[in-house]
């Protein structure tokens, strides 16, 4: 059998840190092999170092059976591995024919001929993309995005392309189409590497599935022979249960209740507009749409750090409206959130676990000086808690692993002891083994009767952990859907805004009916 | 084929850095050493009087101490302030225009307070200095807060105006212009009276001047402060993270004019210091300390203890090459600043070489 790309002992370390081991992988021509393991099992590295951002301390790669040195992008585009990133490179003012063009060699200095054009016309209609291409970046939805980009690496001449987390923004039936033009290159005789995290698209679109642990290469298997659950044992070396608890919690009134809701983004455009919804004590309420649909803003308001348009927010009867960030807080509503890059809002990375576990109440301490020691304590008992692995109390989070950051994010936001709990992507980028931790952190909380707000992305998720999802679509109410009663296709055609259950059979989604709200209140 | 490539070393080990930075040292220190062979100099005895800064054999040894110590001040005062600038993120290379402001502002005191007791003339020149130069810090912290305008380009600027504003109050002769001696025909910059010179604590003919005393008090306050209180806590959150700093309920804005505040009404304090121990203003007060300043904090990694003892060793470069260029006619002052210079490129060179490594490719053993 002929390999487009085969790895020979690829190791790369960075410091002492070894993050790839001895790797041996092949790709073989004209097939899908989805690469698969935890975070920090050296996906994204091994990746790099195809894509010639990264250069291996020892191992060789064979490129169709040719020995190859990759030292930049460029090289690696010569040989024609083309890599679509998680994070899109495309010029946002630029027209989507004008991104394609800047990277094109041997067509001349400055003009769009006609020719070029039609060359990119032409393998767009090839693998059936559906793109404008005089459209600006600036104005595309994130699935045109990433169609842009991998038309662009179709273009300059990828026969191998290399799609990192290609699904992490996009709705169901998103997914099913760049699926569909994924196979449709693997018919023209592409190689295609797909990493992800979620175990039923591997099973859906990959020929075979390459598994790394901990930096090393544990096994390819055929997908056909596999499951998921025997594929989730490869992945974390030992026997693990799937399911996703949700307790059935006997629901309070309302906690927290949100009407006629509106607030601008950073750049004053409407992000959520006018939207109702309630949450009670001992429910879990996800909150599902595409990315950058007024997620952020939403949990931003709430917690007092956006100014709010219009509309009321009631904390058990009264309003929270106009407060600051910390008398929300001490009104009991805890707002978390994870940002794309992990760390940018909520910890403060380069400071200890005890700094970071003091950030909210620093100031409760009588006199001049911050109280480290009781800082401390109540560091040990979250990392003892929620088994955080941590050399010390006193190590600077950005050391720590994805996992163990979340922890002790949630660690700190759960110790307060809120009532209300606002929590936005809380297993971003984990592993099976760190989510599931987060999940049971949550349900333990719901258990206590405290009402939580689930930012997510994993519909999957979300339909088995949430009792409710609500779901929203560029700032407006879809509509709200009991968790058993709804399917993922219900879910992905609101999140597009083709369908809206609003006022649907005269129920007024969102307005509980034993609200707090007194009716002058509803009415200003 | 590229071999070799660069990577950071993921361990700071504080073995490896010495050791780098000795060998820098040497490096810089016998390219200096074939200069001064060139120019007929022995540079073993031209070291030897630049590390005893012209002590040995001089009956006159005390003044040196006191020589270094009036370059030592201003300079520790200036980068301990912009340690506490740079923690929080916030690149104050303006130094040198707020130390400037900081001087005239002491000056004016000076020149028109003579009848007050010197203690009181004294407090009043460092209050104005500080009150004043912390005003200039508020006024850029508040565009950055209000407008996120560039503190960088700001900073620098203001160093250019007050450069200007001092020599154009050093060469006009008018009724108006009480710091220049009224009885010159050139315009120069009076003298201070007495009541305005900095006192101390005379020991033999060695006087130690108050300004000492309130450095190592400033060092020792600040550390506290940056450790332990809540302001230092809050500044460590904000240059971390403002966003983070933001959700916690910190009020950024009112911390970063705080701070900026507090970082030029320090550099203005140096200032006061340095003029009120000259006795005198001029243009070239300052002594370059906005930027060796700078330096002194990136050497130290904005560690206060390691600023302090930074601020030594830089102060002994400079005071001893002066002092050991003096002392040979084939070699000025300038000789000393290019020595300087050396030491200091061939130092920032070794700190890098201290934390990256050249890695060279290997093949695959079992390829």
């Amino acid at each position: 059998m002929e390999y487009a790309i085969e790895l020979k002992g690829i190791t790369k370390s960075f410091g002492p840190v070894a993050a790839n081991k001895n790797i041996n992988l092949s790709l073989a021509k004209g097939e899908i092999l989805a690469l698969l393991g935890e975070n920090g099992s050296g996906k994204t590295t091994l990746m790099n170092m195809l894509s010639g951002i990264y250069m291996p301390d020892s191992g060789s790669i064979f490129i169709d059976g040719k020995k190859v040195e990759i030292n930049s992008p460029e090289d690696s585009g010569k040989l024609g591995i083309g890599m679509v990133h998680q994070h899109f490179k495309l010029v946002e003012r630029f027209t989507a024919l004008e991104n394609i063009r800047i990277g094109m060699r041997n067509e001349g200095r400055f003009f769009h001929g006609a020719d070029v054009r039609k060359k990119i016309e032409d393998t767009a209609a090839k693998f059936g993309f559906d793109i404008d291409l005089d459209k600006v970046v600036a104005n595309m939805a994130v699935s045109e995005k990433q169609t842009l980009e991998i038309l662009k690496v179709l273009c300059y001449g990828a026969k191998i392309i290399i799609l990192d987390e290609p699904t992490a923004v996009l709705t169901v039936q998103e997914i099913d189409r760049l699926f569909a033009v994924l196979r449709k290159m693997r018919e023209e005789g592409h190689s295609i590497i797909i990493i992800t995290h979620k175990l039923n698209e591997v099973m859906a679109i990959s020929d075979r599935v390459a598994i790394l642990r901990h930096g090393e290469y544990i096994t390819t298997v055929e997908t056909k022979t596999a499951d998921e659950k025997s594929l989730t044992e490869l992945m974390v070396g030992r026997k693990i249960t799937l399911n996703i608890e949700r307790p059935l919690m006997e629901k309070t009134h309302p906690l927290l209740e949100i009407r006629d809701l509106t607030v601008k983004n950073d750049e004053g455009a409407i992000a959520i507009d006018h939207i109702n919804f309630y949450i009670r004590g001992g429910e879990m309420l996800g909150v599902a749409g595409i990315a950058g649909s007024g997620q952020k803003e939403l949990c931003e308001a709430i917690a007092g750090l956006r100014k709010i348009e219009e509309g009321q927010m009631i904390h058990e009867g009264e309003s929270i409206v106009g407060m600051s960030p910390k008398k929300i807080l001490e009104h009991g509503v805890s707002m978390s959130f994870i940002p794309e890059d992990r760390l940018g809002m909520g910890l403060a990375p380069s400071l200890s676990i005890t700094d970071n576990m003091i950030l909210k109440n620093y100031n409760e301490s009588k006199g001049l000086f911050v109280d480290r020691k009781s800082a401390r304590e109540e560091a040990q008992k979250v990392i003892d808690r929620l088994e955080v692995i941590t050399p010390s109390t006193e190590t600077p989070v950005r050391r720590l692993s994805g996992g163990n950051v979340q922890k002790i994010l949630l660690g700190r936001e759960i110790k307060s002891g809120p009532n209300v709990l606002i929590t936005a992507y809380p297993v971003r980028g984990l592993d099976i083994n760190s989510s599931y931790t987060i999940y049971n952190i949550l349900n333990e909380e719901k258990k206590k009767g405290v009402g939580i707000l689930f930012v997510g992305e994993d519909l999957d998720v979300m339909l088995s952990l949430c009792d409710k999802i609500m779901v929203i679509c560029h700032g407006k109410l879809q509509g709200v859907v009991n968790a058993d009663h709804t399917t993922k296709e219900e879910i992905g055609l609101m999140m597009t805004g083709t369908l809206n259950i609003v006022n649907k059979e005269g129920k007024t989604d969102g307005i509980a009916k034993d609200s707090a709200f007194t009716d002058e209140e509803g009415k200003a | 084929m590229r071999k070799y490539h660069l990577v950071r070393r993921a361990d700071a080990k504080i073995q490896r850095t010495l050791i780098y930075y000795a060998i820098g040292l040497l490096v810089s220190l016998t390219i200096g050493a074939i200069l001064l062979a060139a120019l007929g100099i022995n540079p073993f005895e031209y070291y030897g009087k630049m590390l005893t800064i012209g002590l040995v054999g001089n009956k006159y040894g005390y003044k040196s101490i006191e020589g270094l110590l009036k370059i030592f001040v201003p300079l520790l005062i200036t980068s301990l302030a912009l340690s506490l600038s740079f923690k929080m993120r916030f690149w104050n290379i303006g130094g040198e225009g707020e130390f400037l402001i900081g001087a005239i502002a002491a000056a004016i005191v000076a020149f028109n307070c003579s009848g007050l007791p010197n203690f009181v003339t004294v407090l009043l020149m460092c209050l104005a200095a500080m009150i004043s130069s912390g005003i200039i810090g508020i006024a850029v912290a508040a565009l950055k807060v209000k407008f996120n305008t560039n503190e960088t380009l700001m900073t620098l600027m203001i160093n250019y105006i007050m450069l200007y504003v001092i020599r154009y109050l050093g060469e006009t002769k008018a009724d108006w212009n009480f710091f220049l001696r009224a009885d010159s025909e050139r315009p120069i910059f009076g003298s201070f009276p007495d009541s305005a010179v900095m006192g101390g604590i005379p020991l033999g003919k060695f006087k130690l001047l108050w300004s000492v005393l309130i450095a190592i008090a400033l060092t020792a306050i600040i550390y506290v402060y940056l450790k332990y209180t809540k302001q230092g806590y809050e500044v460590s959150v904000v240059g971390d993270s403002s966003a983070t700093a933001k959700y916690a309920g910190m009020n950024v804005g009112k911390i970063v004019l705080r701070t900026m505040f507090i970082s030029s009404a320090l550099i203005g304090l140096a200032a006061a210091l340095a003029v009120s121990a000259a006795g005198t203003i001029s243009d070239t007060i300052t002594n370059d300390v906005g930027w060796t300043g700078i330096i002194v904090a990136w050497l130290s990694k904005l560690s206060i203890p390691a600023v302090f003892v930074t601020s030594i060793l830089i102060s002994v470069l400079q005071y001893g090459c002066q002092a050991a260029a003096t002392q040979y006619p084939a070699i000025d002052v300038n000789f000393a600043d290019l020595l300087q210079g050396i030491i200091l490129f061939s130092v920032l060179v070794a700190d890098f070489a201290a934390n990256f490594r050249i890695v060279r490719k290997e093949e695959a053993k079992n390829a």
